[in-house]
């Protein structure tokens, strides 16, 4: 964990603190006894090789995991401080400030729209000038608007898989979250819609902490401030990415980014 | 394996036109003959009732046979408050079954996981579902008619067609539930939507389609029925003012009901022109409800997802 020592040298502000977390698929235990610390408005990537873990890592971050039956978490996750597994916490309001944008792009069957102002309608916003506004905002905060302002009022399914998916981030956008969590969400776009996307990563930083899983080592060079390194259901290892990618210090992590697993 | 038989062929490989591999293909084209001509049948069958019943049928109707009342002795009878009666017990009956299958499907395929609860409704459906309809029928007579005093209405035989239909009703909303992909859920509760506000305003209308269409074949089906409406809404129109009757808790003889009871114990001298012309009639709104099923809710799966179906 030494590389941890060089993130903390950094003195940044932590946005989220994970502390031995462990995710059972009923008998399975999925996650290991997980610590992390995710420093505010910053890039985190999730890498490692399939099946290890950092999907189920990243859905514990908003209690995705409640939805999954005979999914069991436990440990500490904590936002600004706030444990959000603790009783009492509504994981309605936990998934409001943590956003998530998935490995499929998922629009609603509906307009864009209705796409973008779903959030902010279901949290009671109602006046139409309002939700107008919203909805550019988020739009040009996706890089979206000027590819969709002409058609706001087509469905969502008409668009292409990229403006699709950046649709996904904007309606994130809307809700105003504080972190973004992202499950491989370029893995189904074609290269430019890839590139689009990771430009987009790179604006939201400004305001947002995000923190992304992705199966590509070259995109978590690409677009990540610091790279954490899963392997068989164990956190390996976290450092600055560019530490990481060059004098990883666990063998495994430098096994996997020298492709000696799959 | 594979690259096994590559390196090393069968001593008879099978040439494309070995004596086998011509046995192949005529089997092959036998069984698909015979599979086309299983599948054509039960359309031509379909064809054959619909041809019969037109030509056996189609001489009695008119305007005055659709809309006048029936006769009771006398030839020249209509079927009008048989088949207003037939729309109000359909109605009446999905006024009573809609809300508790839309509602108790939406329980069972959103909220309630797997689990004893959910098993014991389940198999209570079933059970419900295997109950022959004139049973149910004799379920009403005595309850509705006989205990409730309710004598022969059409509230009566509404509840007892709830009773036949719920399990049906439920079924095809579950099923619409289920088809609506688990990424729309994911999204609406990653969005910090509670499960309700995901069922009503992600779930629902994606399977709004698929529901119509189920709701739309069931009742055709409960157009139809008959065993379960003789002992409760009864086999005589209406004796108030009028035999287009919205009172429940008057007679209410369907269609379907009329068909049966002409056929048995008229007295009317054209019973069978009458009958003949009934089932033409009750087989064409069936279609009817068969093919509105179709478009309706292609229709509807567009309009509230903009998507072609």
């Amino acid at each position: 964990m030494v590389e941890q020592q060089d993130i903390k040298a950094l003195a940044l502000r932590n946005k989220m603190k994970i502390e031995d977390l462990n995710v059972y698929y009923g008998a399975f235990h999925a996650m290991k006894h997980a610590n992390l610390d995710v420093p505010d408005r910053h890039v985190m990537a999730l890498i490692g090789p399939s099946g290890c873990g950092k999907s189920t890592f990243l859905r514990a971050l908003n209690r995705m995991h409640d939805l999954t039956p005979g999914a069991r978490v436990t440990g500490n996750v904590s936002l600004d401080g706030n444990d959000i597994y603790a009783a009492g916490i509504d994981p309605v309001t936990v998934r409001h400030r943590i956003g998530m944008v998935f490995q499929r792009p998922n629009p609603f069957p509906k307009t864009i729209f209705e796409n973008v102002v779903y959030g902010p309608r279901i949290h009671g916003e109602n006046n139409g000038k309002r939700l107008a506004e919203i909805c550019e905002k988020s739009l040009r905060a996706a890089a979206l608007w000027d590819e969709a302002k002409d058609r706001l009022h087509k469905s969502a399914l008409d668009m292409s898989g990229g403006q699709q998916q950046r649709l996904c981030i904007a309606r994130v956008l809307a809700v105003n979250p504080e972190v973004i969590l992202m499950d491989e969400p370029a893995s189904a776009l074609d290269p430019i819609a890839t590139s689009k996307i990771e430009d987009l990563i790179g604006e939201l930083k400004r305001d947002y902490t995000v923190i992304i899983v992705t199966h590509s080592m070259q995109q978590a060079a690409r677009i990540s401030d610091f790279t954490t390194f899963f392997l068989l259901g164990d956190l390996i290892e976290v450092g600055t990415t560019s530490d990481i990618f060059t004098r990883p210090t666990d063998k495994r992590t430098e096994d996997y980014i020298t492709g000696r697993y799959g | 394996m594979a690259r096994a038989m590559v390196v090393a062929p069968p001593a008879q490989a099978p040439g494309f036109t070995s004596q086998r591999a011509r046995a192949r293909r005529i089997t092959d084209k036998l069984a698909t003959a015979v599979l086309w001509t299983a599948a054509s049948t039960v359309v031509a069958l379909l064809l054959l009732f619909i041809g019969y019943l037109f030509v056996q049928g189609w001489s009695a109707i008119s305007w005055h046979f659709l809309t006048a009342n029936p006769e009771s002795a006398n030839a020249g009878g209509g079927i009008g408050p048989e088949i207003f009666n037939s729309f109000y017990v359909l109605i009446l009956t999905l006024l009573f079954t809609l809300p508790i299958a839309v509602l108790a499907g939406v329980y069972l395929q959103e909220y309630a996981g797997i689990g004893r609860f959910r098993d014991i409704v389940e198999f209570s459906a079933e059970s419900l579902a295997t109950v022959p309809s004139i049973v149910m029928g004799l379920f009403g007579l005595i309850v509705f008619v006989s205990l409730f005093h309710w004598h022969f209405s059409a509230i009566g035989g509404a509840l007892t067609l709830t009773l036949l239909n719920l399990p049906a009703l439920m079924r095809v909303t579950q099923e619409a539930l289920a088809g609506v992909p688990a990424t729309y859920r994911e999204a609406s509760m990653g969005l910090g939507a509670t499960k309700w506000q995901t069922v009503l305003r992600a779930i629902l209308p994606s399977a709004i389609g698929p529901l119509t269409t189920g709701v739309v074949l069931v009742s055709g089906r409960i157009f139809g029925e008959t065993a379960a409406l003789i002992f409760t809404a009864g086999a005589s129109v209406s004796y108030g003012a009028s035999a287009y009757d919205f009172n429940p808790f008057h007679t209410a003889e369907t269609l379907a009901v009329h068909l049966y009871s002409t056929q048995r114990e008229a007295l009317v001298p054209d019973a069978t022109q009458i009958a003949n012309g009934s089932a033409l009639v009750l087989l064409v709104m069936v279609l009817v409800f068969n093919v509105t099923a179709r478009v309706v809710g292609s229709q509807l799966t567009k309009r509230f997802t903009g998507k072609a179906s």
